[in-house]
C-alpha cells in the first residue's frame, strides 16, 4: 500500500549558510538512513555536526554520539532552545530511533521539537539559483521510489503537491525533461538496464553533499521556528508513507 | 489501557528509597511503571496491542514498533499523573534511575523503549539498567509477596516464552528446562484459534477448563514423562489439529462444511486439552523443584493469570509441601512493574549499564 502526505503550504525560508541573527542553541538529529547525521547549533551558528555511516547500530551511537558533540559545542543538553529532527521517509526503524531521542528530549527540557521531512532536506541541498521546478527522488525498496517536487522563490523553498510512493517505473515517464534530486540510500536497491538507461537520461541537478547532512535541518527548521517562536508545534510523527504490512507478514511466535 | 496504581508496601533502602522508571516494550504491549525502593508501585499504565493486530490474527512487528513510538511518551505522563492520583507527586527529575527490558522480543519494538530509557537517563543524567524481561517475570511475584527466600525454581509461561529457572539469589539464576517449540501460550492461543476465539485465547480456553469436566477426551502431555526439564508444545497443538479433522471439523484454512461433521462440545474438548498444557506445566516444575531441591516455586507470565492453572498448581503444591507464589492477574501479563522491581535490586547492587547498551530479540541459551 503507498500512501501520500500533505506538503507544506507556503514556502520554507532556509538559512543556506545554517546561520540565523539570534543567539540560538538547537539540535539536529538525522538517522533515517544507515548514516546518522547530528548537527549542533550555538549562538545562531553551526557549531558542529558529524555524520558516518553506522549500518545498524544506530540505538547504540546515537546518544554517546550526541553527548559528545553537545560537549564539544560547550553546550547542555537540558539548556537547548530547540529540537529538530528528520522524520522520513526513510529507514522505518533508524526514524523511529531519531524521533524516540528527539520527542523525549523535547518531553523532558518542555523546547519546541520540529521535524522535516527528509525530501525537503534533499531539496534544501541544492542551489537556491536553480530556477525549474524539480522533484527529489530518494529510493524506498527495489522498485519504489518516495518523490516530491520543489521549486526555489526568491530564496524560500516551495514544495509543489505532496511527497508520494511510486514506482519507479510508472514515475520516470512522468518526469521528462524535469530536473531531478536522486539519492539512493538503499544500496540494496535493484534497478533494471531499462532503469538505469532512463536515468542516465535524466537531468541531475547535484547535491553539496553526498551523505544526509543534519546542518539542512538547522537550516530548515530554526528559520521556521523564529517566524513563529511563540507557536505551539503539533507533535512530530514519522513519515511512512508504506503499510506496516506491505509484505506478507509472518506473524511474530 | 490498564491502569493498576496497587501500591503493595515498601521496603526502606538508606534514608531515602530511590525512585525508578521502568520501561517494558518487548512485545506488543507497551508499559510504564514507577517504583519506589523494592515495591512501592506507584504507578504501572500498560496499553496492549491486541486490537490493533487482530485483523492479521498474531502481532505484526511493524506494527507493534510504530505502535509503542506512538504511545510511549503519552504513557510516561499518564504514569506520573497516576502517581500524583495516588498522592506520589514526582516528576522525572526526582527519578534515580531508568530501567528497561533490552531482551528478548521483537528487536524493533525494544529498540523503542530502549532508545527512550537511554534518552532519559542521559538527560537525567542517571543510571541506566537493562532488563531481561523473562528474569523480570518471577519479579512480579517479589513485588507483591516480599523479598524470596532463594533457592527457588520459577516457572515464567509467558506468550513466547516457557522456561524454568532455577535462582539462588539475586542475578544468580540459570534457565533448567525451556520449550524446545511452541511456547504453551502461544499453543493455547493456537488452539483457542482452532475453535474460532480471537487472541488472546488464555481467557477463553481457562473459562472452558473451570466450567467442564477434563475427562471426557485424553490428549497427548508432550516430554511429561521425560528425563529432562524441557517442554514441547507443538505436538500437542498438531493433535488438536488432528482432532477436529477427524471429526469432520474445518481446520484453518478450509471452509466449514467440506465434511461431514460430528458434533463435538467445545467446552469438554478445550479443558481436556488445557488439562494436557497443566498437567505438564505442574509436572515439569515439581520435577524441577525436587531436582533442585527448593522449598518454594513461582508461577508467571501470562498463562499465570489461568484461574485453572492456578488450581492445579496448588493442589500439587500442597501435597508437595512447596510454597507457590503467583502474581495477581494483572502483573501477569507483561508489565513494566516487574520489570522496575528487579531494577530497584539492580539499583541497589550498582549493577547499571552504559547509553551503548544493545537490544537482543533471542533469550540466551
Amino acid at each position: 500500500m503507498t500512501g501520500q502526505i500533505g506538503g507544506a503550504a507556503t514556502a520554507t525560508a532556509v538559512a543556506t549558510d545554517g546561520a540565523v541573527d539570534a543567539a540560538l542553541s538547537a539540535l539536529a538529529i538525522d538517522s533515517t538512513s544507515d548514516c546518522l547525521s547530528l548537527a549542533v547549533m550555538k549562538d545562531g551558528v553551526p557549531a558542529a555536526s558529524q555524520y558516518e555511516d553506522i549500518g545498524r547500530r544506530t540505538t547504540q551511537e546515537i546518544l554517546p554520539r550526541i553527548d559528545a558533540l553537545l560537549k564539544g559545542a560547550g553546550l547542555d543538553a537540558r539548556a537547548l532552545d530547540l529540537l529538530l529532527v528528520a522524520r522520513g521517509p526513510g529507514s522505518f526503524t533508524g526514524t523511529r530511533i531519531g524521533l524516540a531521542v528527539a520527542i523525549t528530549f523535547a518531553q523532558l527540557t518542555g523546547r519546541p521539537l520540529i521535524g522535516v521531512d527528509s525530501l525537503h532536506l534533499l531539496a534544501a541541498q541544492t542551489d537556491p539559483a536553480e530556477r525549474r521546478r524539480f522533484v527529489v527522488l530518494l529510493n524506498c525498496a527495489r522498485d519504489e521510489v518516495y518523490h516530491a517536487a520543489f521549486r526555489w522563490r526568491d530564496g524560500r523553498l516551495a514544495m509543489e503537491g505532496r511527497i508520494a510512493l511510486s514506482s519507479l517505473a510508472n514515475l520516470l515517464p512522468e518526469l521528462g525533461q524535469t530536473p531531478v534530486v536522486l539519492r539512493r540510500f538503499n544500496p540494496g536497491l535493484a534497478t533494471t538496464a531499462e532503469t538505469e538507461a532512463a536515468f542516465a537520461r535524466l537531468t541531475i541537478l547535484p547535491l553539496r553533499h553526498a551523505h544526509p547532512d543534519a546542518v539542512r535541518l538547522l537550516a530548515l527548521g530554526v528559520p521556521q521556528y523564529l517566524e513563529a517562536p511563540q507557536r505551539t508545534w503539533p507533535r512530530v510523527t514519522p513519515i511512512y508513507l508504506k503499510s506496516e504490512a506491505f509484505r506478507k507478514w509472518r506473524p511474530a511466535p | 489501557m490498564r491502569q493498576q496504581p496497587s501500591a503493595t508496601g515498601s521496603s526502606v533502602v538508606g534514608s531515602r528509597r530511590p525512585l525508578g522508571l521502568a520501561i517494558d516494550t518487548t512485545f506488543d504491549d507497551t508499559s510504564v511503571a514507577l517504583v519506589r525502593g523494592r515495591r512501592e508501585l506507584l504507578a504501572n499504565v500498560t496499553l496492549s496491542q491486541y486490537a490493533d493486530h487482530a485483523e492479521f490474527g498474531g502481532v505484526v512487528p511493524e506494527r507493534a514498533s510504530r505502535k509503542h513510538l506512538e504511545v510511549i511518551h503519552p504513557l510516561i505522563d499518564a504514569a506520573l499523573a497516576q502517581a500524583a492520583e495516588a498522592g506520589a507527586q514526582v516528576t522525572l527529575d526526582d527519578l534515580d534511575y531508568v530501567a528497561v527490558s533490552n531482551l528478548p522480543g521483537l528487536l524493533g519494538s525494544i529498540l523503542v523503549g530502549m532508545t527512550v530509557a537511554k534518552s532519559l537517563a542521559y538527560l537525567l543524567d542517571i543510571p541506566l539498567i537493562g532488563i531481561n524481561h523473562i528474569e523480570a517475570h518471577p519479579y512480579a511475584n517479589f513485588l507483591v509477596h516480599g523479598d524470596p527466600a532463594f533457592p527457588l525454581v520459577h516457572l515464567v509461561a509467558a506468550g513466547g516464552h516457557t522456561v524454568l529457572i532455577h535462582q539462588t539469589e539475586h542475578f544468580r539464576w540459570r534457565i533448567v528446562g525451556r520449550s524446545v517449540d511452541d511456547a504453551a501460550g502461544e499453543c493455547v492461543d493456537k488452539v483457542a484459534k482452532m475453535f474460532g476465539h480471537p487472541m488472546p485465547g488464555g481467557p477463553v480456553v481457562d473459562r472452558m477448563a473451570m466450567a467442564h469436566a477434563s475427562g471426557a477426551y485424553d490428549f497427548p502431555r508432550p516430554m511429561l514423562n521425560g528425563p529432562d526439564l524441557d517442554f514441547s508444545f507443538s505436538g500437542l497443538k498438531t493433535a488438536m489439529l488432528y482432532f477436529l479433522r477427524d471429526h469432520g471439523l474445518p481446520t484453518p484454512g478450509e471452509a466449514a462444511g467440506d465434511r461431514i461433521s460430528t458434533p463435538i462440545e467445545e467446552g469438554p474438548v478445550l479443558a481436556a486439552f488445557f488439562a494436557s498444557v497443566t498437567d505438564v506445566l505442574v509436572g515439569k516444575t515439581l520435577r524441577a523443584a525436587r531436582r533442585y531441591g527448593v522449598r518454594a516455586v513461582t508461577v508467571s507470565g501470562g498463562l499465570a493469570a489461568s484461574r485453572k492453572l492456578r488450581q492445579c498448581f496448588e493442589a500439587a503444591c500442597a501435597q508437595a509441601g512447596l510454597r507457590l507464589y503467583y502474581p495477581p492477574p494483572e502483573l501477569c501479563t507483561d508489565n513494566a512493574a516487574m520489570v522496575g522491581c528487579l531494577a530497584a535490586y539492580r539499583y541497589e547492587a550498582g549493577r547499571f549499564d552504559d547509553l551503548s547498551l544493545e537490544g537482543y530479540p533471542n533469550l540466551p541459551m
